[in-house]
């Protein structure tokens, strides 16, 4: 893919992170912070994964995957803790 | 050609899919209305601005993008379902202070 193309989209990923920090800082409640989180979480792989078209090496991914990873596992252990109140 | 116009139509779908769905998030102050812009962001754009790697003709992109690929299938909606799931089950006084 041509070079500009991946620089816009990298770019407007960018700005999906500034809307992301919005959204987390207007969050009211413990659940919309979660969701919010896991919203950030998405977009920053989006924009690992155009970082990763955009210099042609595959570790972005990688470490797209890691956070993915954690994300799954802190937005479980997050709602167990809003449900039970603890995290067991 | 043909595959760099694909992958940017790709690109470009997923982004825009992306800023829908936080606009939809922005706009609904409801967490169980809110659940569905969210899944719009982490399931659908993910996997389109992921499959366009498929047109940047690298192995080793490709192959680490089929593994977050097949990752968010199976995550995306397990956290979606366990929020929902949280926000149904959770004590009766932090529900209020919510709405």
């Amino acid at each position: 893919m041509p070079d500009l193309v991946l620089q816009i989209a990298a770019g407007w990923a960018t700005l999906l992170l500034f809307g992301g920090g919005i959204l987390l800082l207007r969050a009211r409640d413990t659940l919309h912070r979660v969701l919010a989180l896991d919203v950030l979480v998405a977009i920053v792989i989006m924009l690992l994964t155009t970082l990763s078209y955009l210099r042609d090496v595959s570790y972005y991914i990688d470490a797209a995957l890691a956070l993915a990873l954690l994300a799954l596992t802190s937005t479980l252990v997050a709602t167990r803790y809003v449900t039970r109140g603890g995290p067991f | 050609m043909i595959f760099d116009i694909a992958g940017a139509v790709l690109l470009a779908l997923g982004l825009l899919l992306a800023t829908i769905g936080l606009y939809g998030m922005l706009r609904i102050p409801d967490i169980f209305h809110q659940l569905h812009p969210a899944g719009l962001v982490t399931g659908p754009a993910v996997i389109l601005v992921l499959l366009a790697a498929v047109f940047t003709g690298s192995a080793e992109i490709i192959t680490s993008a089929a593994l977050v690929l097949v990752f968010v299938l199976i995550t995306s909606p397990l956290s979606t379902h366990a929020i929902a799931q949280a926000a149904r089950r959770r004590p009766r006084q932090s529900r209020d202070r919510s709405s």
